[in-house]
């Protein structure tokens, strides 16, 4: 069909002129930022995020603009945005145990449901999702299926990633396992073992 | 202290908008009780249920615990199913998380820790 060529180099010309989103998703401390600072400094050499031990760390929605990714000859510019972990509670107590004083606890409470709010409210807007599990957790939580299903609605491409591989108790296969009809990657966004794999599959997906 | 449950039928949700539906349940939820739906919520109205609960989180109410199964969202054939006023299965459990403090599930089957 001589048409076709046509369509996809007018398609192919169209997009080569828009810069796609790329949001990272998920539950909190799954690696998120970890991940998003993986990504931006491979190929910008500078880090983005902040990462913490304690929940709701990342409150807003942290963007690194036009970062271009490359693989096997192709390129592809995104802008990273890096979201709050997704929740359906927020209990201040739990930052009093990690040591911080009650104001400064219940402030930060306050920040996460915000943060909470634009996370989802960009759900809608972005063009390619890496949702990203903690893999030596319980995958099939009722956030992860959230997130999952209204990217679904939406038809917006999505990658498990399927993070911190590097420990003992990682169980990659149980992510596998929830979400069949997803493709994962298995990744250690901390010592960035088969990042390249998924940097293959996001140049692959986002069209 | 008891425990209250409030069990909701389809019939009873399915002539309402999702943001009515989720006023009901920050309704019930707010007065302690935990609700099961017997039709699910979809994924749009769990994502509105999770913004209107953020708004609503203050030092003595720090959010929910909820659950699907038997999700079908979208998808044609549920879609299909409820424009002929038939019912999906499945079911939405939804309470505080001071109460609920924990809900495990497997594809089929659904279990929770609640308790003061
Ligand atoms: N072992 C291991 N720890 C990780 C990995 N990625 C993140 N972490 C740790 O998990 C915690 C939460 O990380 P962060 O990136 O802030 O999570 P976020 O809340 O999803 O943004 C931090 O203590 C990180 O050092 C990983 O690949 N392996
Ligand atoms: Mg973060």
């Amino acid at each position: 069909m001589p048409f076709q060529g046509l369509f996809k180099w007018l398609l192919g010309f169209f997009r080569g002129r828009k810069t796609f989103s790329l949001g990272i998703y998920g539950n909190v401390n799954t690696g998120k930022s970890t991940l998003a600072n993986r990504i931006s400094m491979d190929w910008t050499g500078e880090a983005m995020s902040k990462v913490s031990e304690i929940p709701h760390e990342t409150r807003e929605v942290i963007k690194k603009e036009r970062v271009s990714i490359r693989v096997d000859g192709k390129e592809l510019t995104i802008n990273l945005l890096d979201m709050p972990g997704i929740a359906t509670k927020v209990d201040y107590h739990e930052f009093v145990d990690y040591g911080m004083s009650k104001d400064d606890a219940q402030q930060r409470a306050k920040e996460a449901t915000k943060g909470v709010i634009e996370a989802i409210k960009w759900l809608e807007h972005v063009d390619i999702a890496l949702v990203v599990m903690d893999a030596c957790l319980d995958p099939y939580t009722q956030v992860n299926i959230t997130i999952l299903g209204n990217l679904e609605a939406r038809n917006i491409p999505v990658i498990i990633v399927a993070n911190k591989i590097d420990k003992k108790s990682a169980k990659p296969e149980r992510i596998r396992a929830a979400f069949p009809q997803h493709h994962v990657v298995e990744v250690s966004a901390l010592k960035g073992d088969n990042v390249n794999k998924l940097y293959e599959e996001i140049v692959k997906r986002a069209r | 202290m008891a425990i209250q449950f409030e069990f909701i039928s389809s019939d009873a949700i399915t002539g309402k908008s999702s943001e009515e539906r989720i006023s009901l349940i920050m309704k019930s939820v707010r007065k302690d009780k935990i609700l099961v739906l017997e039709e699910p919520l979809t994924p749009a109205e769990e994502k509105l249920l999770i913004m209107k609960t953020m708004t609503a989180i203050t030092r003595e109410f720090p959010g929910i615990e909820v659950c699907s199964l038997g999700q079908t969202g979208s998808d044609l054939r549920s879609r299909v199913i409820k424009l002929l006023g038939g019912k999906t299965s499945g079911l939405t459990v939804v309470g505080p998380s001071n109460l609920v403090h924990q809900i495990k599930r497997d594809p089929h089957k659904l279990r929770f820790m609640a308790g003061k």
